[in-house]
């Protein structure tokens, strides 16, 4: 079978680990050292602790988000898709006390929208930016509709220890981030259903050729991001003990940030799944250095942004030096 | 004349699917304004049209240059931030110099600049235009709260106001202006070399290089353009706003995408008109103004706003399967 | 103490003390986003404050304007520094308990501002009574029309505590104002494109407007461009006494502007965090008088809000 693309590394692994080592896990590395000698509370085990939980929420979408930008596509919709369904997850669980079912619930709508979002592109072929951003705003729409701007509120306090509490003394949010990884892991790496993905995005026709049907893969990668969102949402209303129409409007951007600072391409299909890990690790340190240096909330707006330019930079400079 | 040999996507071919589509579009707004005249006394009065006309220009100057933008393929995420950039710069000028014109090529300036930054990313380092600009709309952002600190700018001369809110002849200004840019710029994408270059390295940027349009400076231009006019459109919002804060751009570059692909220019580059961005824009402007008169929460709106991006999409693609199929 | 109107205060504290030596203390400032001058305001009034006894102000924004889990995660972040005390405006007054627990769980002293939160642990709140304040205006511009004619309101943020009582007080009002109609009553979000875009409708659909009840000043200068663009007339107030406000009122755009003074509550917000850790007596709960700037008293709020100082707590208590 011959590779369609898929690599594990976005760099020739066999050369001296300086120049070759991805730009993410290099600004990362570089972010950490600064931070920790510019601020003494940075390296602490209660900070760091701090932003691995903080992390997981972006780490969850933004998962099977680098599968979707494996495959050319985008989904714009999970910020807004996440609220949705963290919306209906307290709605669920408000009347039922049954958060089986609230989670039953609240995967399935994500499910739902993931799945339209996958038909849009599949089968009449319109683009992914522009099926998500509509369904970006039929989500977003919906939120404030059933809310009419309001919180949900009065969700049994026990919802808090899904963020808050452990398993084995392992935080909860850290369990659920590692499982979700360790699936998403194990589906691409492991499964041929795994290398038809970024075959999608690198050579569609051979897959096709193959007697693959590339729509239903297609269908089938933008329903898992749907469902993770799901997932995520229970974190979300679990830390705000509470279900708001605005909550993590926009967090798709940085998912999307987090996947490309990793080093997977917006183009020809190669990914990198732990580059995602990275990259989402090294925006939470970036926030939470820059918070604990105290430093101005627009300079941190610019800073952001600075990141995602850099690391791509030093990724496309690298890559026209091979 | 140029020597282009692209062949599936040459400006010939895609005027004439053009002229379909743009069939397809006025159509429409003839329909919704049918329609809405049916349900609202207020709809068809002068006024309220005047002031759809109003509100479609801010969102027009703004999808102009993203037009231009798009057609080549790619995508400029940074206006809104530009927006909010330039009108602050513009604001700071206009009111420490009571000059309206330094204001304007302060703002136009700031907007460029950004272009340029942007620009170079995308066609001198190669960086995806989706993922740039979005870095570039967070550094401008930064930049702009940095600058205003939570302050407002407020209280412009009159005459500048006017740019905004006045009229003349008794059609408001910014009408005016959004008929002159809608003039240019079709004319440029039309009738000039540079806007035959931008369809063509939207069509096939490869085919393009071989045949010799120097796609980076184009692509360069697109950008430049891009910011410039949200550049301009920053002047407009001062006027009608009569003041500068920090987030004036914010809530803009969705309708203004929107606007782009509801008037079907393509996000895979080549197919598209300036004159389709103004139905568009004017689509939404007629939808989200109906949904005003008729006291519909506006809590709908970006529900609206997002099924009528796909709808419009999916109509496009399907007619333009059928022609396809049949040709 | 359950409550304590400010004149009580007054007599309970009347010469009790002044600025204490120099202490250092750090107060970690939470607000809502970093455009809207209002928290602007605030922010200046509780680093005038901090100055004035010798402390020092971190202020902590979302980067993304009213962000819920920003917030949360800058409260585990600003726990982890361990200021002094907090001063605390939520991005949402029911979603952010958590985040107020958190604090108390780490021994944090909270003073809570200008929102109300629905839970957790605070040492006092500072604010305005948006009910009363809002009660106020409304009759201001109801006289002024003298209790005839049509009226629109402009309402704020839709899951906003300050919208919600500021609305509410609207309503009521209205009831004493039986030959006055209501046509309209839409929300602005408590920004001004917004409030210009609904009053340029609001005026195609409705022909006659006497006048227009906004929540905030920034919405009531929007409907007021509004009006201006469309050549027409109509009586005008908003809430929160911004400079912008002031100057229309000097220029006779707008009627009054209920007073929201956000300086005063940064100040007395760290007034009170800083009396708190030094171990003075603080109430629970302070409440400016609910008054209105209009034409006849707008002169001492025309100036800078840099320009203002911080009063003593004395003269504070007894206000």
């Amino acid at each position: 079978m011959t590779d369609h693309g898929l690599t594990t590394q976005p760099a020739a692994a066999n050369a001296s680990v300086l120049t070759h080592m991805p730009g993410v896990a290099f600004m990362l590395i570089l972010l950490f050292v600064a931070f920790a000698t510019a601020s003494p509370g940075f390296a602490t085990l209660a900070n760091l602790s701090n932003v691995v939980l903080q992390s997981t929420i972006l780490l969850i979408i933004a998962l099977p988000m680098t599968l979707i930008i494996m495959t050319e596509g985008l989904d714009l919709s999970m910020g807004a898709v996440l609220t949705l369904t963290s919306i209906v997850f307290a709605a669920v669980l408000l009347p039922t006390g049954s958060y089986a079912v609230a989670f039953l619930a609240s995967s399935a709508v994500g499910s739902l929208f993931g799945a339209a979002n996958g038909w849009l592109i599949a089968v009449p072929r319109i683009p992914p930016f522009v099926t998500t951003l509509g369904t970006l705003g039929i989500a977003q729409g919906l939120c404030l509709i059933v809310t009419d701007g309001q919180s949900i509120v009065g969700l049994p306090p026990q919802l808090q220890l899904l963020y808050a509490g452990t398993i084995l003394g392992v935080p909860v949010p850290l369990v659920m981030a590692a499982v979700a990884y360790l699936a998403i892991h194990g589906v691409l790496y492991h499964t041929r259903f795994g290398t038809y993905v970024p075959a999608l995005g690198g050579n569609r026709e051979a897959l096709r050729q193959a007697g693959v049907n590339d729509s239903l893969v297609l269908v089938a990668v933008y329903t898992l991001g749907g469902f993770m969102a799901g997932v995520a949402a229970t974190l979300l209303t679990a830390r705000m003990n509470a279900a708001h129409p605005t909550a993590a409007i926009g967090m798709e951007f940085d998912a999307i940030a987090a996947v490309a600072v990793g080093g997977t391409q917006f183009e020809r299909g190669n990914g990198w799944l732990f580059g995602t890990l990275l990259g989402v690790a090294t925006i939470g340190v970036l926030r939470n250095g820059l918070n604990l240096l105290a430093i101005p909330s627009s300079v941190q707006v610019s800073c952001v942004g600075l990141l995602v330019v850099l690391a791509l930079l030093v990724d496309g400079l690298r890559s026209t030096d091979e | 004349m140029t020597g282009m040999e692209t062949t599936a996507a040459s400006p010939r071919f895609v005027m004439s699917g053009d002229l379909t589509q743009l069939f397809y579009r006025l159509a429409a707004v003839g329909l919704i304004c049918v329609v809405l005249s049916f349900l609202n006394d207020a709809f068809l009065t002068i006024n309220n049209l005047l002031n759809v006309l109003r509100q479609a220009s801010l969102v027009f100057f703004m999808a102009s240059g993203l037009t231009l933008v798009i057609l080549t393929g790619k995508i400029d995420l940074s206006v809104g931030a530009t927006v909010g950039l330039s009108a602050c710069l513009a604001a700071t000028m206009i009111k420490s110099t009571g000059s309206p014109w330094l204001g304007a090529m302060v703002g136009i300036g700031a907007g460029s600049l950004v272009g340029i930054a942007n620009g170079v990313m995308v066609a001198g380092l190669r960086i995806p235009s989706f993922i740039a600009t979005y870095g570039s709309l967070w550094i401008v952002q930064g930049i702009t709260y940095y600058y205003m600190a939570g302050e407002t700018i407020y209280g412009f001369p009159p005459g500048f106001r006017a740019l905004g809110s006045g009229y003349a002849l008794g059609i408001p200004i910014p009408v005016y202006l959004m008929a002159g840019f809608l003039f240019i710029g079709s004319f440029f994408a039309r009738r000039t070399t540079y806007g035959q270059q931008i369809y063509a390295i939207g069509a096939n940027a490869v085919a393009a290089r071989l045949s010799g349009i120097p796609v980076n400076s184009r692509l360069v231009l697109v950008f430049i353009m891009s910011g410039a006019m949200a550049g301009l459109a920053s002047l407009v919002f001062l006027a009608r706003l009569n003041s500068a804060e920090g987030d004036i751009g914010e809530s803009l570059t969705l309708p203004t995408i929107a606007a782009v692909l509801i008037g079907g220019t393509s996000l895979f580059g080549g197919i598209g008109t300036v004159f389709g961005t103004f139905v568009g824009a004017l689509i939404l402007t007629l939808i989200l103004n109906g949904m005003n008169l008729l006291a519909v929460s506006a809590n709908w709106q970006p529900l609206v706003t997002g099924a009528i991006i796909i709808f419009a999409v999916w109509l496009d693609m399907a007619t333009t399967a059928r022609r396809e199929a049949s040709a | 103490m359950r409550i304590s109107h400010i004149m009580l205060a007054a007599a309970a504290m009347g010469a009790a003390t002044t600025a204490a030596c120099a202490d250092g203390e750090t107060i970690a400032v939470f607000t809502k986003n970093q455009t809207n001058p209002f928290f602007q305001n605030v922010r200046v009034g509780t680093e005038n404050a901090a100055k004035q006894l010798g402390a020092k102000v971190i202020q902590y924004v979302p980067t993304r304007p009213d962000s819920i889990p920003e917030q949360l995660s800058q409260i585990e972040d600003v726990i982890i520094k361990k200021p002094n005390a907090v001063v605390f405006i939520p991005v949402d007054y029911k979603a952010m308990v958590p985040g107020v627990e958190k604090m108390n769980a780490a021994g944090i002293p909270v003073v809570n501002t200008t929102d109300h939160s629905a839970g957790g642990k605070i040492v006092a709140f500072i604010g305005i009574d948006d009910y009363k304040v809002a009660v106020t205006t409304a009759r201001s511009l109801l006289n002024a029309i003298k209790g005839r004619g049509n009226v629109v309101i402009i309402e704020g943020v839709k899951g906003s505590l300050s919208s919600q009582d500021r609305v509410r007080g609207f309503n009521d009002v209205l009831k004493e104002f039986p030959n006055v109609k209501l046509l309209a009553s839409q929300p602005g979000n408590f920004q001004r494109l917004n409030a210009l875009q609904v009053m340029e409708n609001l005026v195609q659909s409705f022909p006659v407007i006497d006048g227009v009840i906004a929540a905030n000043d920034a919405m009531a200068i929007g409907a007021i461009e509004a009006l201006d663009a469309a050549n027409r007339k109509s009586v005008v107030v908003g809430i929160n006494g911004t400079k912008e406000a002031v100057e229309a009122i000097k220029a006779g755009k707008l009627l009054a502007s209920g007073q929201a003074d956000p300086f005063m509550q940064g100040c007395l917000s760290a007034l009170v965090a800083l009396r708190h850790l030094r171990h003075q007596p603080v109430p629970d709960e302070m409440y400016l008088k609910p008054s209105v700037i209009d034409k006849s008293n707008y002169q001492q709020f025309d100036m800078p809000v840099e320009a203002r100082t911080c009063p003593k707590w004395d003269d504070a208590a007894t206000n």
